[in-house]
């Protein structure tokens, strides 16, 4: 009588078959948890061409959404939130229940070029760590800044939260805020002025508007809302409410200093 | 003393009959004399547009220009389903004081008109693999015929319900929702057909209008928007059968119906791939076109394209306005149409004859279009932005003022560079072939009337963004109108002041409102974010 645990070729091929499907299955599930082109250039290319194709229509050619349908800025979710590429590539995969965003049945190599895409258009931040004294920048901030914006919990609400914005913008970018706020002034922080019928002038930022109403902020940052028909006039600024700062008001180092500041508290 | 018994019961009796005679009456439903009745009763709204002129047009006059401001809200009801990105896009049916009303995610209720509380619902289970159905989960209302609703799915079927019940009759595909087909408008019922069109020209389809019989369900003529090989047509495009085969020419929005000439107008919309045109040299035949077909088989009558080898995505699926006004002192019966491409058209609806052709937005596109129909195209794009690909209009509904000769619509200034890319053209993917960028600092809207005889614009109010919002006129005067900002507005129809407006909390985005009388009081009703809502005075 044949041992119990002899096995005949049909049983060694069945095995063998499940050697491999559990090999198969550990390959792909590794590969769910990595990005397996991370390192493959072209992959980021070839994603781009899938999201012009596919999910260029809802997040904008430039992955930097379309607000009036509600569909995210793809470039700052990075920064925003603490996602890893896998979370990217399952939110692809299936969707997000109760919204627009379908699931897709793309081929895992397609949907891992997106998520090389998408990496590549990030916005990076102020990676490398600037060369400045970090708590003169904290004075500086104080001085100059904290005004209208805060960080750290500590500051005003006319201008934006300060307090990963080194996770989210470049050197450059922040540079070129400080020295020329009106370049690109972002949605919710639009300067308009007015007066209204009770000869009030008032200044502020934009937060909402309808053909109809206007919500803002004032500039003693008061929200507060009007009916156009109250207002004697009313006028879209071009200039930015927030001063801009030349080298002699505010010197290469003073910037270092205080982009030091704000990368030295950022909570990522 | 019993025979005053008998007198009383006698006199109950005859107050009962003819209550009981109506309801009787009303619960066979509206028969097609009913439909081609149109707003001569108007304790009903039967059709999309109300009849099936597609004017929009209510003859009610109890809500005026002088006690408009007086509106105010009378019920709202939450339809419990969202469609982020798009709208709430039906359009109500109102019969013997039952709103039957479709929402996103194919969701459908018969409602209580007087109290927006629910008789019925109805939820269908959508596969969890939709394709077009997945990024436009709308639906824009039911046909009604007797006691028979019909509503389209987006996984591209037809469905009748009774209307008492809710209860599916029947269920009839229309195409394979797995390659990109999707449904999302309005059926157009006539005597005995149903008439429906098909949604997914950005993805491999072929675009066609269907009838259908209401009792059995079966197919009675198909009309493909795409020529197959060696049809008519089929020689404005590539000798390839592949390439006709998924054209595109999508159909997902209503058409109109003149019962004279038993013609329906339809839109058709872009050829697929919407911005890559290196397979489909030629003008496309009959995408961006409206069709003219015999009602009873089909058969196209005739074509106006308003778009010729169209690579921006500029369906012509808009509303068809029928109207038989004074052209250059000829009785004259014309259908009209605000383009998605940015022009204001009127044409001969028996022939086809094309004689107006005005832009109502800042377009760059065309200067004009020739005497002989087509463009003459000043940009293709190399000259600066062009509208976006949501169009200077879209599918809403304009409306069109009798007696004042207005055509009013919403229109979208916007600006857009395409960027064309070869696509991958896999069934199942969309198919756009390219990247649009939208300059979102540049956009607004504005609600324009036209002089249906010179294009001319008589007057405008302006949104501040590109708005999505449909038109309604009464003729007391007033126009009804929604913005993306979710006021729910009504207009002098004469000047274009503003004379009231209600902030709903939400956009009105692709719907119009609808109007109707019920216990002597005039009601309201606008679509709004996931509800819909009631006004009165």
């Amino acid at each position: 009588m044949k041992s119990n645990r002899t096995i005949n070729n049909s049983q060694l091929a069945i095995s063998l078959n499940s050697l491999l499907l559990l090999m198969l299955l550990v390959v792909n599930s590794y590969a769910q948890t990595l990005n397996p082109l991370e390192t493959d250039p072209r992959a980021a290319r070839a994603g781009g061409s899938i999201f012009r194709a596919q999910c260029a229509t809802c997040h904008g050619a430039d992955a930097k959404g379309i607000s009036t349908i509600d569909a995210p800025d793809l470039t700052m979710m990075w920064s925003q939130r603490q996602l890893s590429e896998e979370d990217v590539f399952q939110t692809i995969r299936d969707g997000i229940s109760g919204s627009i965003m379908p699931p897709h049945s793309f081929p895992d190599t397609e949907i891992w070029m997106l998520v090389s895409f998408l990496r590549s258009v990030a916005e990076v931040g102020t990676s490398n760590e600037v060369a400045g004294d970090s708590s003169r920048g904290a004075q500086l901030f104080t001085r100059y800044c904290s005004d209208c914006h805060r960080a750290n919990g500590n500051g005003g609400s006319l201008g934006p939260d300060l307090s990963n914005i080194t996770a989210r913008r470049s050197l450059s970018a922040l540079i070129s805020s400080i020295r020329n706020p009106s370049v690109n002034i972002t949605r919710l922080y639009k300067p308009v002025s007015f007066i209204t019928m009770d000869n009030e002038s008032v200044q502020g930022t934009i937060k909402s508007e309808d053909a109809f109403s206007i919500q803002m902020m004032d500039s003693n940052q008061v929200l507060r809302g009007f009916t156009k028909s109250n207002l004697r006039e009313l006028r879209y600024e071009q200039q930015s409410l927030m001063p801009t700062f030349a080298e002699s008001s505010l010197s290469n180092t003073d910037v270092d200093d205080l982009i030091s500041y704000l990368q030295s508290n950022r909570s990522r | 003393m019993f025979t005053n018994k008998l007198i009383k019961l006698f006199c109950i009796w005859l107050c009962i009959l003819p209550f009981s005679e109506s309801i009787a009456q009303d619960n066979d439903g509206p028969s097609f004399e009913d439909l081609l009745n149109g707003f001569n009763d108007p304790t009903r709204w039967l059709t999309y547009s109300g009849d099936y002129s597609g004017r929009r047009h209510s003859p009610l006059i109890q809500i005026t220009p002088s006690n408009v401001d007086q509106l105010r809200p009378v019920w709202t009801f939450q339809t419990g389903t969202t469609t982020r990105g798009r709208g709430f896009e039906t359009t109500p049916l109102l019969d013997n004081g039952v709103l039957y009303v479709t929402g996103s995610n194919n969701y459908a209720w018969a409602l209580d008109a007087r109290t927006g509380r629910a008789f019925w619902r109805y939820r269908r289970n959508l596969p969890n693999d939709l394709t077009y159905g997945a990024s436009a989960p709308v639906n824009r209302g039911f046909g009604m015929l007797g006691n028979q609703l019909f509503m389209v799915t987006l996984d591209a079927y037809l469905m009748s319900f009774d209307r008492r019940t809710g209860d599916v009759l029947w269920e009839r595909e229309l195409a394979d929702y797995r390659i990109g087909y999707s449904a999302t408008l309005a059926p157009l019922v006539l005597d005995n057909k149903v008439i429906v069109g098909i949604s997914g020209g950005e993805y491999q389809t072929r675009g066609f209008i269907d009838a259908f019989d209401p009792i059995s369900g079966e197919r009675i003529w198909r009309f493909n928007t795409v020529p197959g090989p060696g049809e008519v047509g089929s020689e404005t495009w590539p000798n390839d059968p592949a390439v006709l085969a998924a054209g595109g020419g999508g159909t997902w929005m209503n058409g109109s119906y003149d019962p004279d000439l038993n013609l329906i107008y339809w839109g058709v919309g872009n050829p697929n791939p919407d911005y890559y045109d290196e397979n489909r040299p030629g003008d496309n035949l009959y995408t961006d076109s409206i069709v003219a077909l015999d009602a009873n088989t089909g058969e196209l009558r005739w074509h106006y394209q308003f778009t010729p080898h169209d690579v921006n995505d500029w369906d012509a699926n808009q509303i068809p306005v029928l109207a038989n006004i004074d052209w250059e002192g000829e009785p004259r019966r014309v259908v009209m149409v605000g383009n998605r491409n940015g022009f204001f058209y009127v044409l001969d609806r028996v022939t086809g004859e094309f004689l107006l052709g005005e832009p109502f937005t800042a377009t760059t596109w065309a200067r004009e279009i020739g005497a002989d129909g087509r463009p003459i195209v000043l940009n293709d794009g190399s000259q600066g932005c062009l509208p976006d690909p949501w169009g200077s209009t879209n599918f809403y509904p304009p409306s069109f003022y009798p007696g004042l000769d207005l055509f009013i619509l919403t229109a979208r200034e916007t600006c857009a560079t395409y960027v064309a890319e070869e696509p991958a053209n896999t069934p199942g993917q969309s198919n756009f072939g390219g990247t649009v960028f939208i300059d979102a600092e540049k956009g607004h809207g504005a609600l324009r009337a036209l002089d249906v005889h010179t294009g001319e614009l008589e007057w405008e109010f302006t949104y501040p963004s590109p708005t999505f919002g449909g038109v309604m006129t009464t003729a007391s005067g007033l126009v009804f109108a929604g913005d993306h900002e979710g006021n729910f507005m009504a207009f002098n129809a004469e000047t274009g002041e503003n004379l009231w407006h209600y902030q709903t909390g939400s956009r009105i985005w692709g719907a119009a409102a609808v109007t109707y009388m019920l216990d002597g009081r005039q009601y309201v009703l606008i679509p709004s974010g996931t509800t819909l809502q009631a006004f009165a005075l």
